[in-house]
């Protein structure tokens, strides 16, 4: 990368700033900081940031409103980071267009991970529908013949099992809760119980993964969604 | 809250119209065996007593003592069904029924306020108790994060590179048991107050939440061969799952730290009638038998006096707060020892109702 990437970090609690930006500086990225919501709205408007780490309780006003005013005009990356106990805020961020999320603690590995996945997915644009194939360990999803094999053997997935995890693949690395997956597979009309998901999501680890309680390519984020491997 | 302040003025008021009501028929029951009259106030004062019981505060209480008396000299006092104060002896009557049920209902609420008392007094003792154990034992990990980072700082052209990092990882592990020792706490504090029947419970799919919890320890103890089993059929269990994470985690801890030498650990979920079973089993040397009826009680203080400085400390905090989530949950905890080798600790928790 020879043009660094520009991530502004939007965190009040000092300790923490530093550490994401010594860790992020460390690791070839440009780094912006804001202490609060209305600098950083400035910032965001000012410099255009490639990707915006948030935290979201902010002094000054709820770091979701800074989503939703963000995501009225631009789809850059942002990674939210909450304390463990809030997973309404978390769906909430995701379902307003956070792209993922990170739990205070977290380790630095995982939130280079996370920062990577990001940035690698708003630079390949995803809204043309997938051609190809998208390949993880042994799984492979060939979105041509719309089949999903597993060491070279088709898994024998239903119409609708194959739609979640080629959805799930096509954001591979990334969380999508609930919510989306049901709508985007079930429609906008379907209640708001996702029992079906789990069901289907079952179904599915039993036909892919060797151990269903210990699996190797969809991993559950209790409460939140899911998420497949990269 | 002034729709629930208005249910329990509802809920009041029906209580009081309901025995009130319950005396009077009792007394026009009594009255077709016998035509006298002396029981009818000593049941209007039972009622009386039942209402200042079970109400709130003293109103319906008194004012249960006054339709009280008016009742008994409108419906069962000659003339019938007619208000007559004015019979030899009856003013004293009614002053000393008055007073004798407005005694009673002041007495009984008073009774009532002081057990509340006593029963705050009571949790506020236990909560100081924990209290104290627990900033007890997060001195000695702070006082040592605080020495290894303060070394490093200050020694910082002393000190080789092995020696930095020997005491930065010192202080990183002593930040990670704060870390797990804060979020028991939370989660105790997460039920704390709610009472049983109201955690806020979600369907999960057990097998999701058995998965997540492996998966976290295989990075943590890559050492340790972590086994994960579920059943064909996918459970489903209401559940808080932020909690029953920690109980997961909890008792994974336990069978890897305190398990002593052990290599592999099984976690297995299993269906027994409208219930799941979720297991711990390590290779492990086992829990002394002594301890074993006790291992639940979170015997905070004998644990931690005997080995500060050591880790093993938070165990008794870990277990008694897996054993209070799973009664919140409705189900049932149990530690064993295994033939041979190592020690199983497992919990119950209720199907959703369209499994059963």
């Amino acid at each position: 990368m020879t043009n660094k990437c520009t991530v502004l970090v939007v965190e009040d609690d000092t300790g923490i700033g530093n550490y994401i930006q010594t860790i992020l500086t460390a690791n070839g990225y440009n780094v912006l900081r804001a202490q609060g919501g209305t600098e950083a709205e400035m910032l965001i408007t000012s410099h255009c940031p490639d990707l915006v780490i948030l935290d979201l309780g902010l002094p000054d006003m709820d770091g979701i409103e800074i989503i939703r005013s963000v995501r009225s005009w631009s789809r850059m990356p942002i990674i939210v980071v909450s304390a463990r106990t809030h997973e309404k805020d978390k769906v909430l961020a995701l379902d307003l267009g956070a792209d993922d999320y990170l739990v205070k603690p977290f380790g630095s590995a995982e939130m280079l991970a996370r920062v990577r996945t990001a940035l690698r997915h708003a630079a390949s644009g995803v809204d043309v529908p997938p051609t190809g194939s998208f390949t993880t360990g042994e799984l492979m999803v060939d979105y041509d013949k719309r089949h999903v094999y597993i060491a070279g053997e088709d898994a024998k997935l239903t119409q609708n099992e194959y739609k979640i995890v080629a959805l799930l693949s096509r954001y591979a690395g990334r969380v999508l809760t609930y919510d989306y997956i049901l709508k985007s597979i079930w429609g906008p009309n379907l209640s708001g119980d996702n029992q079906i998901l789990r069901v289907n999501m079952a179904n599915i680890r039993r036909k892919i993964e060797q151990n269903p309680a210990d699996p190797q390519y969809i991993f559950t984020e209790t409460g939140v969604g899911y998420r497949m491997a990269e | 809250m002034p729709k629930n302040k208005f249910k329990r003025v509802l809920r009041n008021s029906c209580v009081t119209l309901g025995i009130l009501a319950a005396a009077t028929l009792l007394c026009a029951l009594l009255r077709s065996f016998d035509s006298g009259s002396d029981y009818v106030s000593m049941i209007f004062i039972l009622g009386v007593f039942l209402v200042a019981r079970f109400t709130d505060g003293y109103l319906y209480g008194i004012v249960s003592s006054i339709a009280g008396v008016l009742l008994v000299n409108f419906v069962f006092t000659y003339p019938y069904f007619e208000f007559d104060f004015t019979l030899a002896g009856y003013p004293l009557t009614i002053l000393c029924m008055l007073s004798v049920s407005l005694a009673t209902s002041a007495t009984m609420t008073q009774a009532k306020q002081s057990e509340r008392i006593r029963i705050e007094a009571e949790r506020e003792k236990t909560r100081s108790n924990l209290l104290r154990a627990v900033s007890h034992d997060l001195r000695t990990p702070l006082t040592s994060i605080l020495g290894a980072t303060s070394a490093v700082i200050e020694n910082d052209d002393r000190l080789t590179s092995q020696q930095r990092i020997e005491l930065l990882t010192g202080a990183q592990e002593d930040a990670q048991w704060l870390i797990r020792m804060v979020e028991n706490l939370l989660a105790v504090t997460r039920i704390d107050g709610r009472g049983t029947a109201q955690i806020a419970k979600t369907c999960e799919a057990a097998e999701e939440i058995v998965a997540n919890t492996v998966a976290k320890f295989k990075k943590r103890f890559p050492e340790v061969r972590f086994v994960a089993r579920a059943p064909q059929e996918l459970l489903i269990v209401p559940m808080d799952a932020v909690l029953i994470q920690q109980v997961l985690a909890n008792l994974l801890e336990n069978a890897v730290v305190h398990g002593g030498s052990t290599t592999r650990v099984e976690i297995s979920l299993r269906r027994e009638g409208n219930k799941a079973v979720f297991e711990v089993q390590d290779d492990g040397n086992g829990i002394d038998p002594d301890r074993l009826p006790h291992i639940f009680d979170g015997s905070l203080s004998s644990d931690t006096e005997g080995k500060a400085g050591d880790h093993k400390r938070n165990m008794g905090i870990g277990l008694s707060v897996c054993s209070t989530i799973i009664r919140a949950h409705g189900g049932e905890l149990h530690a064993r020892n295994l033939e041979g080798r190592g020690a199983a600790f497992s919990f119950t928790l209720k199907l959703a109702e369209e499994q059963t």
